[in-house]
């Protein structure tokens, strides 16, 4: 929908994703105070981005595989050990550089979720989510099981360097991270308006209708879990290299379930949706921790640790409240914003 | 209307606490120095962690009712990292750069290596629950007792006493059973060599993910194996539910079971002591009919949470980290005074506070120049009458990591 006076005159206006110049505007604006921002933001926030950026980048992926092609998964944080594994093993066994290391790190997660997302032709729904939840706990065996991976030692890559210059820092990594995020957001943007996002909406919307128009469920339900392991190898190998220790506790089901939170709470179907989901558990996260010893302190009678699970309650509760509220996800708030916002001052 | 009315209300109400909390604390100008603990409320050690930081707590409440460490005040600050690396992690770059933060208890042995190198580059101490790593190579990280690996050679000393004692001969064969992660397999680390420096044979280990239910399969296969003693690992109600399981299968019987430090306490006896009788309990620190004779823990327990009937001996464990942060702020106090007393200060503080006595709780404090093990000594106890009682007196452990190449 376009605001009130502003009318696509080209096919290139009509498919463009930044489409007037306020929104450029803002979008250059956005990317300055990106960038700048670990220059008047605090340690602590600048490492909050970076943890930010991350989910984003393994929230991406999954939004590909199930928001868009239906494709239920809950091997998200699976995959991203598989990255976050691969890179530490290629920096630290082969002296791969971390910038060859990422990308590699990315496709061996895709290669790897090909094997993973071969259940997905024959299942689908809860059947499908419980192939990719044994899918967790293979990878996280072998993990715990292989030399290569440090075993249940784990390992400890370096941290990114270009020319002696090293990235130990979470401001310097964040440029990195940064980046990265940026980059996946516009190919997961345009992956959409292309003949392949078309597929995997049609693949999601009704899959047998899809493949009578000629989408070939084959290919592209496997396209749709490569590309979403890539998102979260790239993801695990930033994680791998921002904390330098990798152990397969770090790996999760319970991440897993997060990132699936994530994407319901932020909205299904939606890349802004995966900012919201990201951004809506994280800063609850932070706000748990962050009030929970300010709780005690101020319920003396209460005590530290039944305050902290105070937090856990209001975490819950938030989150119920929330899907009953809108349940279609906090993106679908935001096209509801838009909408009354560009066709002011008109009703509808 | 109204259901929003109340919702912003309620939301208002617990920023607004929050928010007031923070507006005294940041005009109050009092000395203060921090006390972070990383630790589990919330989810799978949850048992084992929430008595101990009720401990920890209370005695730092005591210290500062009473005008606290030479005038200054001891800020606790408990987060609720739910056993998760990626939480505790954020948590800690959180307070990281918090002025007087002193020590942070990193309580997952994950978690103490996710974070070694940043407290290493923020010349800052941390405690651990029990790995021998850290022990191997000296750093910033030390470990509340002996490591995992010196009480599985302390018990493995006792297991021969044991088999000597029922008139057997030849060397018995151990079975070990824990969760599949790093804290699951540290004990053998050193501990396996030692055992086998002993002569025992131990099988190969079977580990099982934490959260399991049901443990019959390793179980079996470690009697089929032959196991005449079996060790169980995880942190209670694990190590209770392994034992239940044994129990139902009549291994019980025929099998000794063993127990590390986060064996059953009072938590798992109530569920099932009937299982448990007999179970033998290796422990750095004072447990079951021990613990609640110790008056000072057990003092400060009904002062602050009432009647001794929910008393957990690990509560006493807590206790004991708070007196040796208090020693170590006053060691680090008299040297450098608290202008400069900063986390170096008190990480070198840590190294002087050898043979420091807490209450009896565990054995003298044994942080050195090259030691990072918070106690040498440990007990063996035993369930009995679903009591848990000391069957030998404290006994010096053998230094298992050496044995073993880190």
């Amino acid at each position: 929908m376009r605001p009130c006076g502003v009318f696509d005159k080209s096919y290139a206006q009509d498919i463009a994703i930044v489409r007037t110049w306020q929104h450029w505007t803002i979008l250059i604006s956005a990317l300055i105070v990106l960038y700048l921002f670990p220059l008047f933001g605090s340690y602590y926030l600048t490492s909050f981005m970076n943890l930010l950026a991350i989910s984003v980048i393994a929230v991406l992926g999954l939004q590909i595989v199930s928001g868009y092609c239906g494709q239920i998964s809950f091997g998200q944080a699976a995959f991203m050990a598989i990255g976050a594994y691969t890179s530490s093993v290629l920096t630290i066994h082969f002296g791969v550089s971390f910038w060859l290391a990422l990308p590699l790190s990315g496709i061996v997660a895709g290669a790897v979720g090909i094997i993973g997302g071969a259940p997905s032709l024959r299942i689908k729904g809860m059947y499908l989510a419980m192939a990719t939840i044994a899918i967790h706990f293979v990878v996280i065996w072998l993990i715990l099981h292989l030399d290569i991976t440090g075993s249940f030692k784990g390992l400890y890559p370096p941290y990114p360097s270009v020319g002696g210059f090293e990235f130990d820092t979470d401001e310097r990594m964040y440029y990195i991270i940064m980046t990265v995020m940026v980059i996946m957001t516009y190919a997961a943007r345009n992956l959409m308006r292309t003949k392949v996002g078309r597929a995997f909406v049609a693949i999601r919307d009704n899959d047998l209708a899809g493949e009578v128009m000629g989408v070939n469920l084959y290919h592209y339900k496997l396209l749709a879990f490569f590309i979403a392991c890539f998102y979260a190898g790239i993801a695990g190998s930033l994680w791998a290299h921002l904390i330098t220790v990798v152990n397969a506790e770090q790996f999760t089901l319970l991440h897993a379930l997060e990132y699936v939170g994530m994407l319901i709470i932020g909205g299904m179907g939606s890349i802004p949706g995966v900012f919201f989901g990201v951004l809506f558990i994280r800063i609850l996260n932070e706000a748990v921790m962050f009030t929970s010893p300010a709780l005690a302190k101020s319920l003396p009678w209460l005590g530290t640790s039944p305050a902290a699970a105070l937090g856990l309650i209001a975490f819950g509760l938030a989150v119920i409240i929330f899907l009953i509220f809108e349940p279609r996800g906090l993106a679908h708030r935001w096209e509801i914003f838009k909408a009354s916002y560009r066709l002011y001052p008109f009703a509808y | 209307m109204k259901k929003k009315c109340l919702l912003f209300l309620v939301i208002a109400a617990w920023v607004g606490l929050s928010l007031g909390v923070f507006s005294t604390a940041s005009f109050a100008e009092e000395k203060e120095v921090i006390y972070l603990s990383l630790a589990d409320y919330t989810g799978p050690i949850a048992g084992l962690n929430v008595p101990a930081d009720m401990g920890l707590e209370d005695y730092i409440k005591e210290i500062n009712a009473k005008g606290g460490v030479e005038g200054i005040t001891i800020k606790f600050i408990g987060i609720d990292t739910r056993y998760d690396v990626a939480r505790a992690v954020s948590a800690y770059k959180r307070y990281r750069r918090t002025p007087r933060l002193l020590m942070v208890n990193s309580i997952s042995t994950g978690i103490g290596k996710a974070l070694a190198r940043l407290i290493e580059k923020d010349k800052r101490a941390q405690l651990v629950p029990g790995d021998g790593e850290f022990q191997a190579h000296l750093g910033r990280t030390f470990i509340w007792g002996p490591a995992y690996q010196d009480a599985f050679a302390a018990i493995m000393g006792w297991v021969m006493d044991d088999w000597k004692a029922k008139g057997k001969s030849g060397a018995p064969v151990v079975g070990y059973l824990s969760w599949d992660n790093p804290y699951g397999r540290e004990p053998l680390r050193g501990g396996k060599e030692y055992a086998e420096s002993r002569g025992i044979k131990v099988l190969p280990p079977e580990f099982f993910p934490p959260g399991t239910l049901k443990h019959d399969v390793y179980l079996t296969r470690l009697a089929e194996g032959g196991a005449d003693y079996i060790y169980a690992g995880g942190v209670d109600p694990t190590p209770t539910n392994v034992i239940r399981d044994a129990y139902a299968l009549g291994l019980t019987k025929r099998i000794q079971f063993l127990n590390g430090y986060w064996g059953p306490t009072a938590l798992g006896i109530g569920i099932h002591a009937d299982a448990l009788e007999g179970t033998a309990i290796v422990s750095f620190f004072q447990r079951g009919t021990d613990a609640l004779m110790n008056k000072e823990p057990t003092e400060l327990w009904k002062k602050y949470r009432g009647a001794l009937d929910a008393y957990n001996e690990v509560y006493g464990m807590g206790m004991s980290w708070a007196m040796t942060y208090v020693a170590g702020v006053k060691e680090a106090l008299k040297e450098v005074g608290y202008k400069k007393l900063n986390a170096d200060e008190v990480y070198k503080a840590y190294q002087r506070i050898t043979g420091f006595e807490r209450a009896g709780i565990q054995g003298p404090c044994a942080y050195s120049p090259s030691s990072r093990r918070g106690s040498l000594e440990v007990k063996i106890y035993r369930v009995k009458g679903g009591k848990i009682m000391p069957i030998t007196d404290w006994r010096k452990v053998p230094d298992a990591v050496s044995l073993h190449t880190f």
